[in-house]
């Protein structure tokens, strides 16, 4: 792996000198430590919200690079990477641009992505989220953020049904319970105990087939986890939970996503990460919100998913781009994300900045990372399992087929898509 | 002749009847605008009251700042003279090259005439999607990424444009044509003196048609353009959504409220001058 | 537009001293010309008129859709690599339930457009009437949905028709019947999403008929006014033959962006929807195909597309004989 370092050796020994860099474990081209470099390059990223913090990240970035001029473009995701395929088959990339788990595989395997500059240290982010973005041996992309899964609650609701609310090393049928308890109760006034979001599975149901010791797809990537019984149960039980009520149908949560049950208090709990945090600040309910880990079946488990900072292969601004990069996936840059509540960064022990932002007990998201996550799945070809799953899936929600069956096809199909990879 | 000629039926059955007309097009009317009404409320609200469910219609106090907090998200005035210079483009090529085939397409006799303009009406049978690569790939040869040449580009060359001039074209009498023939003009006279004159109606439709479909195209500015100074304002605007949490409602329904005056604005003087009072001459 | 010599009883038929309509295109055919120099010079001259557009449509598009029509006959990923695999696609394309059902459920979008035709045709009639006032008000009210930015349309039509807190199955439970979830239910959605077109596209086809109305002079009313004929009877046999050429028009474009329903689909229901799957349109297929990197299939998709849309064009020009008079 450390081919590139063998040819540039004597630049590497001189940039780990000028820059004090330690250990040096990413395989790619060197962070440049020519601080005089003048260059122009492109950051292509989805979400306007983080925009100011991106924007600080430039500021802060052209401190030790003045003359890398750094010009962002913003695309909304639904047309992200419909866009970065048309450039991505014209050799346009923008130089640094943000990548996602599931469409991680398709460019690395398509050689269009530059391994991670030597000056990102690995062993700064948790290991699921590495292992998400390497291929083949190696790591593409520098974690930018991390994400697990949490169950929000409203306590002014479960007050208000008389119900106990959810304890750290709570069950399955503990959340069932409370879940169907609150909606029996309060289904006059429209309330349901839980609403979670079921389109893709990272909100609920990947969680539920991991804690119930299943899998959605093997560690090789080349098999489908969903014909396994375990699997099974852990999609029954999303099944169970609409089955008698305690949460609203899939045509329902399409109609009205998860947030805006819980923000007008028609839900008691929801499951999400912390990208709902800011939304949460500013709703009408802020002051009831309090977060509980996942319920636990066999295992405690939550999927863990990130955003990486990639930088382009056809990149014509290379040591620019990866200095660049390499400063995003540094110290600093990670705690300007959490002081701006963008958020909440992949780098270890820079979270508490993020942590602070909310009431509400954010570090179990932290502990969760640590103790029980597991990488999102992904594969060469994630969409094509995905749509699957969503084509799927929903009958077997709805109790319109039953669950097992459902899974049986879902697995022999995403084999067939996968065995095409 | 002038169709502005009144011709007020009388009596109690005819008051009756414009009466059932006006009742009509108000019902209907209402139909077509109330949810711009909703538009409008939902901007002036807070983005809580816009997703409470059940939603709230009124919002009590009108924010008008969210009107000027669109100022702040996006660079309104560089979209702004981006959307309009992608669309003066188009319509101006628009109106000039499918006036022109569409009248050869009515008027004139040529080999595989048919042929050709099936081909030509073909295009539109395709998803969009197929032309996006390729189109970009040749806006990329020819150096436009990123500019207004490149956005409007494909935009110039309109099916859509050369069939409603062609069928305009065809419903105009062959007298007119034939006299100036026998006056000694050529093609090109006969089309710019008589034939196009009269095909007023039909390049004032094709032009609000075309303003409009630039104005909001979406796709492909979004693909040619990387930076949001060079994007015109319905890809601005499309950068306000967020992938995951709930959008914030009041300032994109704001800003497509922006966005929409405009056009709107031209729509109302156009058609004061030139749909109401279309003197629709024939012989002299 | 037309002398004002006689105007018979008969619907539609107006004496004029054109040469009568003949080709199936509704192209008139010129008496000829005579000598071969003649004609060269007119082709020449439709060369100068049409190479513009050509070229612009060739390179463009033309292209662009003959390379898709390669592309469908091979096995092609995201990022290149196409391997030739004959006619496999359309193989699984003709057996796959999910193109037919497809196909069916564009057949009933563009059916809803077709129906806000003769709505737009009545419409058009009554605000294009001599002397009426507010009729720059109506114009207005109509054309507004096609003004609006589509995404921000799409937001206020999901709201209104949100399953358990929207306006229009708040309306309904005021009269005691539960509304569905409009926009998350197996062919209640299809028609949701065919109100909403149709509701964009009369502003369209009003534009585009009141330019034509423009053209029929008022004598004609007033003419068959003094003959005794009803507003009705009118409109039967003046407005509407006189109006045949737009009406033809709209309804060959509408069956076109008909069946390019996309964007609409999109926006109001959204790729995760459970009813998306069945709600879909042919073109809405050809972008799944797209999203999961199998785009020879999705090339074959459109090419299916272009054939479908195509063989209804020509069929619909074929009709035009019947019913479409060109003065």
């Amino acid at each position: 792996m450390r081919k590139a370092m063998l040819a540039a050796g004597a630049a590497v020994a001189a940039a780990a000198l000028l820059a004090g860099c330690s250990s040096t474990s990413g395989s790619g081209s060197d962070a440049t430590a020519d601080t005089n470099l003048s260059a122009t390059i492109s950051y292509a990223f989805w979400d306007s919200n983080q925009k100011p913090a991106m924007d600080a990240l430039i500021k802060d970035f052209n401190k030790t690079y003045p003359k890398i001029k750094v010009t962002e473009q913003i695309t909304p995701y639904q047309n992200f990477f419909t866009k970065l395929q048309t450039q991505g088959s014209s050799k346009t990339l923008p130089d640094v641009f943000w990548m996602n788990g599931p469409n991680f595989q398709l460019y690395a395997s398509n050689d269009m992505l530059e391994p991670i500059g030597s000056g990102i240290d690995p062993s700064n982010y948790p290991a699921s989220l590495n292992e998400l973005y390497s291929y083949d041996g190696k790591q593409y992309g520098a974690p930018k953020d991390f994400d697990t899964i949490g169950v929000y609650y409203n306590k002014a609701i479960f007050d208000k049904a008389g119900v106990a609310y959810p304890t750290a090393n709570w069950t399955w049928d503990e959340f069932h319970q409370k879940a169907k308890a609150i909606s029996d109760k309060l289904k006059g006034d429209g309330i349901y105990g839980v609403a979670s979001g079921l389109s893709g599975g990272q909100e609920v149901y990947y969680n539920t087939i991991l804690q119930a010791g299943g899998s959605i797809i093997s560690k090789d990537g080349k098999k489908s986890g969903y014909s396994d019984p375990k699997s099974i149960k852990g999609l029954q039980f999303v099944r169970d939970l609409i089955a008698d009520g305690s949460s609203p149908t899939p045509s329902q949560l399409s109609d009205t996503p998860q947030d805006q049950w819980f923000i007008n208090g028609k839900s008691a709990m929801f499951w999400s990460g912390t990208w709902v945090n800011a939304e949460l600040l500013g709703s009408p309910v802020k002051d009831s919100i309090a977060l509980a880990p996942l319920p636990k079946d066999e295992r405690s488990a939550t999927v863990i998913h990130g955003l990486a900072n990639v930088v382009a292969k056809s990149s014509k601004n290379k040591p620019a781009a990866v200095a660049f990069q390499t400063y995003l996936a540094g110290k600093k840059a990670a705690e300007i994300q959490a002081q701006m509540g963008a958020a909440n960064p992949a780098y270890n022990d820079t979270q508490q900045a993020f942590v602070k932002s909310a009431p509400w007990d954010l570090n179990i998201f932290l502990t969760e990372a640590k103790d029980s996550s597991f990488p999102y799945p992904i594969s060469k070809n994630t969409a094509a399992w995905n749509k699957l799953e969503s084509d799927l899936l929903p009958d077997a929600f709805d109790g319109k087929r039953p669950v097992a069956e459902v899974a049986k096809e879902l697995a022999e199909k995403m084999n067939a898509a996968l065995a095409k990879e | 002749m002038s169709s502005a000629v009144e011709v007020r039926p009388k009596g109690t059955r005819a008051w009756l009847g414009t009466g059932a007309t006006h009742i009509v097009l108000i019902v209907a009317s209402v139909f077509m605008v109330f949810p711009f009404i909703w538009q409008i409320l939902m901007s002036l609200s807070t983005n809580a009251q816009v997703t409470s469910v059940p939603p709230t219609v009124w919002p009590g106090e009108l924010h008008w700042e969210n009107f000027a907090h669109v100022f702040d998200q996006l660079p309104f005035l560089n979209q702004f003279w981006v959307s309009v210079a992608v669309t003066v483009i188009r319509t101006v090529g628009q109106l000039l090259l499918c006036s022109m085939a569409g009248y050869a397409f009515a008027r004139m006799d040529f080999p595989f005439k048919r042929t050709i303009f099936g081909l030509v009406l073909a295009i539109l049978m395709v998803p969009p999607q197929v032309y996006l690569l390729p189109q970009y790939q040749i806006v990329q040869g020819l150096g436009w990424l990123n500019t207004i040449a490149g956005i409007a580009a494909p935009g110039i060359f309109s099916a859509f444009g050369t069939f409603l001039m062609r069928q305009f074209f065809l419903g105009l009498p062959d007298e007119l044509s034939e006299a100036a023939r026998l006056d000694g003009a050529n093609h090109f006279q006969i089309f710019w003196k008589v034939m196009l004159p009269l095909a007023k109606p039909g390049l004032s439709a094709l032009a609000i048609i075309t303003v409009l479909a630039s104005w909001n195209d979406l796709l492909w500015p979004l693909i040619v353009a990387t930076d949001s100074t060079q994007m015109p304002l319905s890809a601005g605007i499309a950068t306000l959504t967020s992938q995951r949490s709930i959008p914030d409602y009041p300032l994109l329904l704001a800003a497509s409220l922006l966005a929409m005056a405009p056009v709107l604005i031209l729509f109302l003087i156009m058609q004061k001058r030139v749909i109401d009072g279309i003197a629709f001459s024939g012989m002299k | 537009m037309m002398s004002t010599s006689t105007i018979t009883g008969k619907a539609g038929a107006v004496a004029t001293t054109a040469a009568p309509a003949t080709t199936g295109r509704g192209g008139r055919r010129r008496p000829s010309r005579g000598s071969s120099r003649a004609k060269k010079t007119e082709w020449l001259w439709a060369a100068v008129f049409v190479l513009p557009l050509l070229f612009g449509v060739v390179v463009f598009y033309i292209w662009p859709i003959i390379r898709n029509a390669y592309f469908s006959f091979t096995t092609w990923g995201v990022f290149g690599g196409a391997t030739w695999s004959g006619l496999n696609n359309y193989e699984t394309l003709l057996a796959d339930p999910m193109f037919w059902r497809s196909i069916l459920n564009t057949l009933i979008y563009v059916g809803f457009l077709l129906l806000g035709i003769p709505l737009a045709v009545v419409f058009a009639s009554l605000i294009n009437r001599p002397g009426l006032r507010f009729a720059s008000v109506y114009r207005t009210a109509f054309f507004l949905p096609y003004v609006a930015m589509p995404a921000a349309v799409s937001m206020v039509w999901r709201i209104i028709f949100n399953g358990d807190f929207g306006m229009l199955n708040y309306v309904l439970s005021l009269v005691g019947i539960k509304g569905p979830n409009w926009l998350s239910t197996e062919w209640i959605a299809l028609i949701a999403v065919g109100i909403v077109g149709m509701w964009i596209s009369v502003g369209f086809n009003l534009i585009v008929l009141s330019a034509g109305m423009k053209g029929i002079p008022p004598e004609m009313y007033e003419a068959s006014s003094l003959d005794g004929a009803s507003r009705l009877r009118q409109f039967f046999s003046i407005t509407v033959p006189l109006l045949s050429p737009s009406i033809f028009f709209v309804s060959v474009m509408t069956v076109i962006t008909g069946f390019q329903l996309f964007d609409l689909l999109y926006a109001l229901m959204g790729t995760q929807n459970p009813a998306i799957n069945n709600t879909q349109s042919m073109v809405y297929l050809f972008f799944q195909h797209q999203q999961t990197g199998d785009n020879g299939y999705a090339a074959a998709v459109g090419m299916a597309i272009l054939v479908l849309v195509g063989v209804f064009t020509i069929l619909q020009f074929r009709m035009q004989k019947r019913w479409v008079n060109y003065v």
